[in-house]
């Protein structure tokens, strides 16, 4: 399946793809409700987005009490807005930290993959998002472990 | 001749083991459901109390749903004995049931304080799906509702009582709230929170004794005043449905003992969810761990390897979250262990609270408060679990961890925990979505 791929070597930290995110999610431009989060690192000198990685176990999805969690037709996992009760198990299940919870409506949401046309892709001006045929993988792990290292050293 | 499975108990567990015999067989089995209730979810009974769902909602597997998987169901129906020797099961009616292997998945029930009274009309229970119905029909706006203890069942009601224009006192034999689930300080911020939105709480308080007085209960203590209510909730505990195993010659502990592949003492005989005491994730023993996602990955794994596959289970990890008028309480793994090495951090402005506990260099328990509306909160929520689940080693994160437990997203990337996490699989494949457990034929 087509995954978000992150290249956060790319990433400037223009924050379009929470724009966009939040507008396909909600209709609103409220970046507080994007499930797309661009990262400060280093003291805001580097930037890397963050979102569900569409993992194979679905920990979200075997762990709702009611079957509101399935599979759409990108491959994403996405919460069924009219079977959600909104009793959070889904955002312990979760061991990315990918899941979110509206308290207004009472409801989780993720990202869902914009049903196969991700908005943040589309944003971003740099490619640091693209939606490609790979194996999802920890897009943000080496590029966050070598720039970080000097906030390391530094407080040491 | 098709083997015969046979699943004792409709709840999550036993649900989430039929589902994946169907999936994983190779070739068709029998499948027989015995289960007191029709199953249906217990988590989304306190929605159901508050009326923002229907009924219709809480049920997990109707009969049409049984039919389809080819399950042979006695709803209504208790299991009384297991004859292990012979392979056989007898129901409350005298019905024999024979099988090649079974799950034991009985679950737990609700335990009242034993205190005169407590089977007085008013004197509620909240655990399954009669006990929720009874209460619905007990509460009215302007309802005075008593809860006796301050866990974590009472709080997955709270909202839903205060929703229905009752007010609500919790009283608590504990000289605090949430002895089970969270620590000192954040039990004293979260009755801070809540006394602030207008619940009444009163720890260290010892029930003795409910009376009847002109249609309402008066609750009595130990020491101060009474409580006088129109509906009481005991959430007092709940206990493993284990007793009619008596004779059966299954080894039990706290729980049902069950080997990694939730085999218990005796062949042919598996147990899953509450009633099994199964490996722990993060200390390495066994343990009951009595909550949703332990009794879903017990049935799934359960399930797997009654239709011949060999699938080892890591483990469940305990973990609870329940949001109380806005304010998100959770805590994952070892959170009370007094050898591990302790980072807290509170901002009390902000109602946000983490405690991390470490083992060597590794995240082995957490606990973390924060507004249900703060976004960190939840991300926050779901990193902790994956620091906790993959036992990643923290390496110099531990140390900047130590210092501000509120700084985890750099950590959690830094450290690869999404790579560690990646491959795994309670399953060994990708997980099957709901719609998709294959139908009979």
């Amino acid at each position: 399946m087509r995954v978000l791929k992150i290249t956060p070597e790319r990433c400037t930290g223009c924050l379009r793809c929470e724009l966009a995110c939040s507008y396909m999610q909600t209709g609103e431009f409220q970046p507080a409700r994007s499930v797309i989060r661009v990262s400060p690192l280093e003291g805001h000198t580097s930037y890397a987005p963050y979102t569900c990685v569409q993992c194979a176990e679905a920990w979200c999805m075997t762990a709702c009490p009611v079957g509101a969690i399935d599979i759409n037709a990108a491959g994403a996992k996405d919460v069924a807005d009219d079977r959600c009760v909104g009793c959070k198990l889904c955002t312990i299940a979760c061991p990315y930290g990918t899941m979110f919870y509206d308290p207004g409506r009472r409801k989780a949401f993720k990202c869902d993959l914009c049903g196969g046309d991700p908005a943040c892709a589309q944003a971003c001006p740099t490619a640091a998002i693209t939606y490609e045929e790979v194996a999802t993988a920890d897009w943000l792990g080496d590029f966050a472990a070598e720039r970080t290292a000097r906030v390391l050293v530094g407080v040491a | 001749m098709a083997t015969r499975h046979l699943i004792i108990g409709g709840g999550t567990a036993g649900v989430n083991a039929i589902r994946t015999i169907r999936e994983e067989e190779r070739e068709r089995s029998e499948i027989t459901l015995v289960s007191a209730e029709k199953p249906y979810s217990r988590m989304v009974l306190p929605y159901y109390l508050d009326r923002s769902i229907a009924e219709s909602r809480v049920f997990t597997a109707t009969a049409a749903v049984l039919a389809g998987w080819g399950v042979k169901a006695f709803l209504g129906r208790r299991a009384v004995s297991l004859d292990t020797r012979a392979g056989a099961c007898v129901l409350d009616d005298g019905t024999r049931v024979e099988y090649d292997d079974c799950l034991i998945a009985t679950g737990s029930s609700a335990v009242k304080a034993p205190v005169p009274g407590a089977d007085l009309p008013g004197v509620h229970a909240f655990w399954t799906l009669d006990q929720c119905r009874d209460l619905i029909a007990g509460i009215r706006p302007g309802s005075h509702v008593a809860m006796v203890g301050a866990g974590f069942i009472s709080f997955t009601i709270l909202n839903s009582i205060l929703a229905l224009g009752a007010r609500l006192t919790i009283v608590e034999i504990a000289p605090r709230i949430l002895p089970r689930m969270v620590d000192e300080t954040a039990a004293r911020m979260v009755q801070q929170w809540l006394t602030r939105h207008g619940v009444t709480i009163r720890t260290d308080a010892r029930l003795v004794k409910i009376e009847e007085r002109q249609g309402r209960r008066r609750l009595r203590f130990a020491k101060g005043g009474d409580v006088l209510a129109d509906a009481v909730v005991m959430a007092t505990g709940i206990r493993p449905n284990l007793d009619w195993l008596k004779g059966s010659g299954i080894r039990v502990n706290q729980g049902i003992v069950v080997d990694d592949r939730l085999r218990s003492s005796v062949p042919a005989v598996y147990a899953a969810g509450d009633v099994a005491e199964g490996p722990d994730r993060v200390s390495g023993g066994a343990a009951v761990h009595a909550i949703e996602p332990t009794a879903q990955e017990h049935g799934r794994v359960a399930g797997a390897n009654m239709a011949g596959r060999d699938v080892r289970y890591a483990g469940s990890l305990v973990m609870n979250i329940v949001e109380v008028c806005h304010l998100d309480v959770a805590s994952f793994g070892a959170w009370d262990d007094g050898r591990a090495e302790v980072a807290v951090a509170a901002r009390p402005e902000r109602d946000a609270y983490r405690k991390l506990l470490f083992t060597g260099d590794r995240l082995t328990g957490a606990i973390i408060l924060g507004p249900s509306s703060d976004i960190w909160t939840s991300n926050d929520v779901g990193m902790l679990k994956g620091l906790v689940q993959s036992q990643v080693p923290l390496g110099p994160w531990k140390a900047h961890l130590i210092r501000n437990p509120f700084d985890l997203k750099p950590a959690y990337l830094a450290v690869r925990a999404a790579g560690r996490l990646l491959p795994e699989t309670v399953l060994g494949r990708p997980a099957k979505a709901p719609g998709q457990t294959p139908v009979a034929v």
